[in-house]
């Protein structure tokens, strides 16, 4: 009789998957983790939220991300816990003295030798250095080389490489129709007409759907000169000209009025 | 003709995943296999237990077959997704559990729509696409919440029973729905269940979001972890847990429900 496994405290595997979408960490001192991913566990963990001032120095060394602060926790104790996210597929991965970018909402936990860090592009999280870390994929995930374009809703996350572009198809910016179709979707839009581009080595994780997962706000960065995303204010199109209203101030900047 | 029925019935069982819910899973040897056929009796398995004659098996993660042969079966209301052979399906008012059994219903707020199915074939039950686990049990009581129950054997009993804070914390209510007896149950999941043993040494902490059944002599505690950050916004996410004691098995989820300790 085949059913499922009955896990204990001894069979329950060390830093490694129970099954697709449950992850079990040895814990033996500190991991972060995002809140309310922790299923499960065994033995004595405490869970005490960033700003604890007994972690400064942890913190400090590991956590340079202070828009996301109220989303993680560090849980610090010996035991085996169980994390897993809305039945997402879970993975670990392994970082070697290396750097990856992630969307932050796909992030669970990671060990304090690696340091999270916010990417400048926005909503993406960089974790830099040696350790494992733990991520939630809708669907499995799929390593691919660049060079290489993706749909923006199916990229996680890249390790390695440069910072990806925006890519539009050719068709997308050609005369005054298409300009039209691509800002109304009127005269029919593929969809496919946006893509990001990467370029250079290393590594870029895909998942096999396009169905984002929902991610918490996490404010604006600070408003300083240089920083992109940075203060809120709409980049100031050179044009003195009033901008028409239904959100064509694009489309009205892109024939150069 | 009665050999090849009980050979095919055969195939299906081995083929179905199934749960001891008392943890000792005993296999079966291959000379018990080669006697099966001329036994009279139509389930198979260990001589010792009784079995009832509805078979529950997995057609996939996200249905179940009950495979039956004139006896019934309670399920959800409108679970039943397709059939084959002859089924009668009868909503059975207040769950099955009588005029008392009703009331106490209605009052817990753990309200079950059921519906009593019976006949001839092989009836398939699914319930928006959640994973479906099979616990067996052989006389203890699986506690587990009325909405993820989706199907039981009709000689399980089914009832109601007071988890105090617990159950408040996963915002389902101070009540919980038992199931009682010798039979298969089957409850649904977000993402398949991971079963965990807890033993006298090794309690398991579980996040109440993340409950969603759980079997044996197990005593619960609703542990707090709220201080003084909590209230200073600085909280952990993780303030409210249900600790098991004694000896048993716990089903979690993947997944987390909204509950409100989850915000703290």
């Amino acid at each position: 009789m085949t059913g499922p496994v009955i896990h204990d405290v001894a069979t329950l595997p060390a830093d490694d998957n129970v099954n697709p979408y449950a992850f079990s960490v040895d814990l033996n001192g500190q991991w972060f983790l995002q809140k309310g991913k922790m299923i499960a566990y065994y033995g004595s963990i405490d869970f005490h939220g960033i700003g604890h001032g007994r972690l400064d120095r942890l913190i400090a060394g590991s956590f340079h991300s202070p828009l996301h602060a109220a989303d993680w926790v560090v849980a610090e104790g010996q035991g085996k816990m169980l994390l897993a996210d809305r039945a997402f597929d879970v993975n670990s991965y392994d970082l070697e003295d290396g750097n990856l970018t992630i969307r932050s909402g796909n992030l669970l936990a990671f060990q304090p030798s690696l340091a999270l860090k916010q990417s400048i592009i926005p909503g993406f999280l960089t974790l830099i250095g040696t350790g494992k870390f733990v991520a939630a994929s809708n669907g499995p995930v799929v390593f691919v080389e660049p060079p290489i374009r993706v749909d923006p809703q199916a990229l996680v996350g890249w390790a390695d490489c440069p910072s990806p572009c925006h890519h539009y198809d050719h068709q997308y910016l050609r005369g005054f129709l298409g300009g039209l179709r691509a800002h109304t979707g009127i005269g029919g839009a593929s969809g496919e007409e946006h893509q990001f581009e990467f370029v250079g080595a290393g590594t870029v994780l895909l998942q096999s759907t396009e169905v984002l997962m929902p991610e918490l706000a996490t404010g604006a960065v600070p408003d300083e000169a240089g920083v992109p995303g940075g203060g809120g204010h709409p980049a100031q199109s050179g044009s003195q000209l009033p901008q028409l209203p239904g959100g064509l101030g694009d489309l009205q900047r892109r024939f150069g009025l | 003709m009665a050999c090849a029925r009980v050979h095919k019935r055969w195939s299906i069982v081995t083929a179905a995943r199934t749960i001891t819910a008392g943890g000792a899973t005993k296999g079966r040897s291959g000379a018990d296999r080669d006697q099966l056929g001329s036994r009279p009796v139509r389930a198979p398995g260990p001589p010792t237990t009784v079995w009832s004659v509805a078979q529950f098996r997995l057609q996939g993660s996200k249905v179940l077959a009950v495979d039956m042969t004139g006896d019934a079966v309670k399920a959800k209301n409108g679970a039943m997704v397709a059939y084959d052979g002859q089924m009668s399906f009868k909503k059975m008012t207040g769950g099955g559990e009588g005029l008392r059994g009703m009331v106490t219903r209605r009052l817990t707020g753990e309200q079950m729509a059921v519906m009593e199915v019976k006949g001839h074939g092989t009836c398939y039950f699914a319930d928006r696409a959640s994973e479906i686990n099979l616990v067996r049990l052989q006389g203890e009581k699986l506690y587990v919440e009325a909405s993820n129950l989706l199907c039981t054997d009709a000689a399980l009993r089914t009832g109601t029973t007071f988890t105090g804070m617990r159950g408040a914390s996963q915002g389902n209510g101070l009540f919980t729905t038992t199931v009682e007896g010798t039979g298969q149950a089957a409850i649904t999941s977000d993402g398949p269940a991971v079963v965990l043993r807890v033993t006298k040494q090794y309690p398991l902490q579980v996040d109440p979001g993340a409950y969603i059944a759980h079997t044996g002599g197990l005593k619960q505690h609703f542990q707090s972890g709220v201080n003084f950050r909590t209230l200073i916004g600085e909280g952990s996410g993780e303030a409210f847990q249900i600790r098991f004691e004694g000896e048993g098995l716990v089903y979690v989820q993947p997944s987390e429900r909204n509950t409100v300790g989850g915000e703290v």
